[in-house]
Parts: structure tokens; sequence; C-alpha cells
């Protein structure tokens, strides 16, 4: 019999799949769960004029935005909610080196909504009298063939490539999400099925018979992922919600840092220019700084009912 | 029980209680620091917990817009992130998952929700995006986040204003995310938006209401101890005749025992020392 593909690979080569000028959706809401560990390491590799299209966005864009690596971000908010403004990205839109879109929230998903559907467009109601419309020439009028009532086509989303930090997954790239999911893992579901280049990092690389334990919690098969790597603390410093928490100290730091281009300048040679790998990263973090953030295990080991993985078709 | 004045925010909280009516669903978020805090998230949900326990026993609370009827009384301190591990446990009748989930905001599953914004314009529109020119902007702000849908699907918003000066109450806002009534009711008619809109504005200093027949804010009541000519100068926009308008309510003695015995009793929300 042939073998299965490993979709597994290294960091730095999935990094790779995101040209320069990309149009990516970053996985994660706000300041959780994104993956923090790709975006460093699309950093460290100078990647320049990206697009991210999102739907509500934090220290993702930010970071991306500091360093230089953005042209154009699509969303409803970018903001570090307790810890603030994002610093770099105002900074960057007030000296006019940054094109933001503004897009009202639930509509943002809506446009994933279209892309996982193949819609060239999707209908709002209710967007008359916003200034959404006044500076957003890719958003048109039409009436509603049915009743004639004034509609407004919003573009997809249309990410060319999607990145999400996820917590289980397999070397075929199946992805568990924990079933006690809130919006952030949900939102990283549609994203996943809107795009045809999917990476995803993991926080550990399982077994598939884990993954056939939990059937009813794998949200993308295999056939979605375009690879999977294996990045422990890959969200750090943003908390991966039933796994580890948001480390405090370290979003004061970067947000203290990112008051200046060369405060920030220092904060990204401290943690990512300065650092050659991930691995390295977690060094300059410490690990007596991350164990004590680990919480609950979001997969309990539930005894599978009627078949055990090593004995297939055997009674339990 | 001690009988000490209702504070301001306690003014605040039982004149909010009393326009909820029973059987609404009611929806706000989460803030932090201080009067933003207090006027986005505390005051909100402890008018949503008044007036479950006082004449709103089927008020239905989404928390954060995704937990329904949290627990309140269980916590002690108010979780300050939308996604907090403590909001994540909190006991609640339903958590949503995903979007979308158990409301149809489209369909005006939502009666009221809460928005704050840097600027206030006189016909009610709001602005959380930028100070200055959109395209080279004084101040960059969040973004719209999710007044767009509030402002036009939600039945009625308050609108929670924890600064009351020129600078946030203007003649006209530098970006409308937020839809007032422009031209009044049946200016928003013609935008396509169908219901909905600003009902009230909450301040340190004052409610406002709206004429929305012509569109305007107009001021409801005056919180006691704040004078006409002071309300004028923090004001950014022209208020009309004031001689008529009255004082804002204090709680009755009941209410204020309701709300510091049941709805707050550890100070949660109210910030009140006990």
């Amino acid at each position: 019999m042939p073998e299965r593909t490993s979709k597994l690979c290294p960091l730095r080569d999935a990094a790779e799949l995101v040209k320069d000028g990309a149009r990516i959706a970053i996985g994660g809401f706000a300041i959780y769960q994104h993956p923090m560990a790709f975006l460093h390491e699309l950093v460290r590799q100078g990647r320049r004029d990206l697009t991210v299209v999102g739907v509500a966005n934090g220290n993702d864009v930010d970071l991306l935005a500091g360093a230089g690596c953005l042209k154009r971000v699509e969303s409803s908010y970018v903001g570090l909610e307790k810890y603030g403004l994002a610093r770099n990205f105002r900074r960057k839109v007030e000296n006019g080196e940054l094109e933001i879109v503004d897009y009202p929230e639930l509509l943002s998903w809506d446009r994933f909504r279209a892309s996982q559907e193949n819609m060239t467009f999707w209908p709002a109601s209710f967007l008359g009298g916003s200034d959404i419309l006044r500076y957003n020439p890719d958003i048109k009028e039409f009436p509603c063939p049915l009743t004639g009532r004034r509609l407004w086509a919003v573009p997809p989303a249309a990410p060319e490539v999607v990145v999400i930090h996820a917590i289980l997954g397999d070397t075929y790239g199946n992805v568990l999400v924990p079933s006690r999911r809130l919006l952030p893992q949900s939102l990283d579901i549609t994203l996943s099925r809107s795009c045809d280049t999917l990476i995803v990092t993991v926080e550990r690389i399982v077994d598939t018979d884990e993954i056939v334990r939990l059937a009813h919690l794998n949200e993308i098969p295999a056939f979605r992922t375009t690879c999977i790597v294996e990045v422990p603390w890959g969200a750090h410093p943003c908390p991966v919600l039933g796994h580890y928490r948001t480390d405090d100290a370290h979003f004061r730091e970067y947000t203290g840092s990112s008051h200046t281009d060369e405060g920030f300048q220092d904060y990204l040679e401290r943690y990512v220019y300065g650092i050659r790998d991930h691995a390295a990263y977690l060094e300059a973090v410490g690990m007596e700084t991350l164990t004590p953030l680990k919480t609950g295990d979001a997969f309990p080991a539930e005894p599978s009912r009627q078949y055990l993985p090593d004995k297939r078709g055997a009674a339990p | 029980m001690n009988n000490d004045k209702a504070s301001l925010s306690e003014m605040l909280i039982v004149a909010l209680a009393r326009t909820i009516r029973d059987g609404e669903v009611g929806f706000t978020g989460l803030a932090t620091g201080g009067a933003a805090a207090l006027y986005a998230a505390a005051i909100p949900l402890a008018a949503m917990q008044l007036a479950r326990l006082t004449h709103a026993p089927n008020l239905t609370i989404l928390l954060s817009g995704w937990c329904l009827n949290p627990q309140l009384e269980r916590i002690d301190i108010m979780p300050d992130s939308e996604f907090d591990e403590s909001l994540h446990d909190l006991p609640c009748e339903a958590q949503m998952l995903a979007y979308p989930g158990q409301y149809a905001h489209k369909r005006g599953d939502i009666d009221f929700g809460f928005s704050s914004g840097v600027q206030v314009d006189a016909v009610g529109n709001l602005n959380s995006v930028c100070i200055g020119d959109y395209r080279r902007p004084k101040v960059r702000l969040v973004g719209p986040i999710l007044q767009p849908e509030h402002m036009a699907f939600f039945q009625r918003e308050y609108i929670m204003a924890p600064h009351h000066d020129r600078r946030n109450f203007v003649e006209r806002v530098d970006y409308i995310s937020g839809v007032g009534y422009p031209g009044g009711v049946a200016g928003r008619k013609e935008l396509g938006l169908d219901w909905g809109g600003p009902e009230l504005v909450f301040t340190p200093k004052c409610i406002f209401g709206f004429d929305k027949e012509h569109g305007r804010m107009r001021v409801h009541t005056i919180h006691p101890g704040v004078s006409t000519e002071h309300l004028r100068e923090s004001t950014g926009f022209d208020l009309g005749d004031l001689a008529d308008v009255p004082e804002t309510p204090l709680p009755s003695p009941e209410e204020l025992e309701v709300l510091r015995r049941e709805v707050d009793p550890r100070g949660m929300l109210t910030g009140r020392r006990v």
C-alpha cells in the first residue's frame, strides 16, 4: 500500500508559503490565540507589503505593522483590549504608511462566509448613512432583485493564505478544536474553510489514533490543511483557551516598547531578529514564565465507547 | 444597610433599569479601565440585573455578546476581557460557541445594546474610528467594531459616555461608525434602517434623549448639582431651551435597597465600598 503523505513541516518552510504582497488572514481574535510564532517567523524573513484581512485583530496586526510587513489591513478592530490601543498600527496609520479599510465586525465575519460559499459578494442591508461606505469603493449598492430593497454587495474576504494556531493535530493535517470552544476558535474554523492554502500551527502533534478517538472534534480534516507545524507555546503571549493563559507581563512589555519605533525595534531585536528560531524564543521568554500559565486539559481523556484505537473491531 | 445618598452610578443604574421592559434581550460588551468600564459594562449589567429583580424577570442578559444569563452574583471581580478564562467558567444558561449563534441579530432579536464612542454628535452618530481626517488621522482609534450592527439591528441603543466635554459631544463626528438620526426616523428609513437607533445617552452630567422627528439630541434630564450653564459649556452643540428640563430622578429607597443588597452586594459593579 502506498504511504500516506505527512504534511508536517518546519516553521521556516511554512512561512515561505506567504509571499511578499500576499493577502492573508490570521487566526484568533483581538488578543486571543493568534499564531504568533508563525508571525515572528514572517517578520524574521522580512516579508513585505502584506494585506491582512480579518474580523477583529490585535497584537497580530500590530506586530506586523511595527515590523514594516504590512501594506493594508481590512478589519473591524485593531486594538489590544485591556492593554489599550495598538500603538504600532496607530502610528503607521497616522503617518499614512498603512492603509486601513474599516468593516463592521459581524459583516467582516460574513465576508469569510462568502469565501466559504465561494460567492462573489455578501449582501448587507444596514450600511446606509455609515462612513464605511464613504471610504470603501469596493462596496457597491444594488437593489434586491426580488423586493427592490437597497442592498450593498460586500466583497468576500478572499484570503490567499490562512494561518491558524490550534492545540492538537496529526502529521496528516487533521486538527482538533475543543468542544468548549468560543468565538476565537470558531472563527478559526470559518477561516480554515475560506481559502485554498491553510497553514496550521499546533501545540502538539499527536498520533492519528488520538484524532480517531476524538473524531467529533475534528473540524479541520486533513485534506483542507496545506501544512502543519508543531509549535509549543505558539500563540504566546496570547492565550490558547483551555490550554494556557495570557502572559500579562509580556503583553505589558510589548505595549511599553511600542510607544516609539525605536522602542519597538528593541523589542523585535530581543524576541525576533536576535533569535534563531522558536526554541530560542522560548528560552528567551523562559520556561519559568511559561509553565505557570498552563491551564486545564482541553481534551479530557474519555474512552471511546465502542472501538478501542489499537484493537479495531474488538469488543471493549 | 446604610442609607447614604445615591451615588452618580447608582442614579444612572436605576434610571436605566426603569427603561428596561420584561421579556427583552439586552446585549453588553466588556471594557476595562475606570470610567470606560463603569459606563460600558458595569452600569449596564447592574441595571439589567436590577430590572430582572424588580420588574423584568424574563430579561435575557447577553454578557460580552456570548454568555447568556450569567450568574454574576457568583463572582467577585468583573472579567476584564471578552474571552477571559474566568468568564469562560462563569455559570450561565448558554454559551455562544460560534457565529451565527443563538440569536439572529439581523432579524432584530436584540432589544437593546450599549455603545460608547470617542465622539457623539448632535444627531446621535457615533465615532470609534478616528479623530481628524480619515486618511491621515490625528488619532487612529480601534475601528467600527460592532457599532454599525448595534446602531442598525438592535431595537434601541443606549449610548454610554464616561466623559461629557466639548470634544466628546460635537456637532458632527469625524467618522460615522454608528448611525444616529440624520433626518430623524424618516431619514433612517430612507437609509434602509427600518428600526433601531439611539434611545438615551447617559453621561456624568445629564441624560440625553432624541427628538426623533427632527433627529436632534435633546436634554432629557439634568443630574442634580449640574447647572444649565455648565451643561452648555460642556457640550459642543446647541442644547436649545433648557428651562423645562427636569432633574434626573433619584432612586427610590426600595430600588437602592435591592441594588445594594441583592444586585451588587460586594460593590463589584458600582465600585461601592462595603
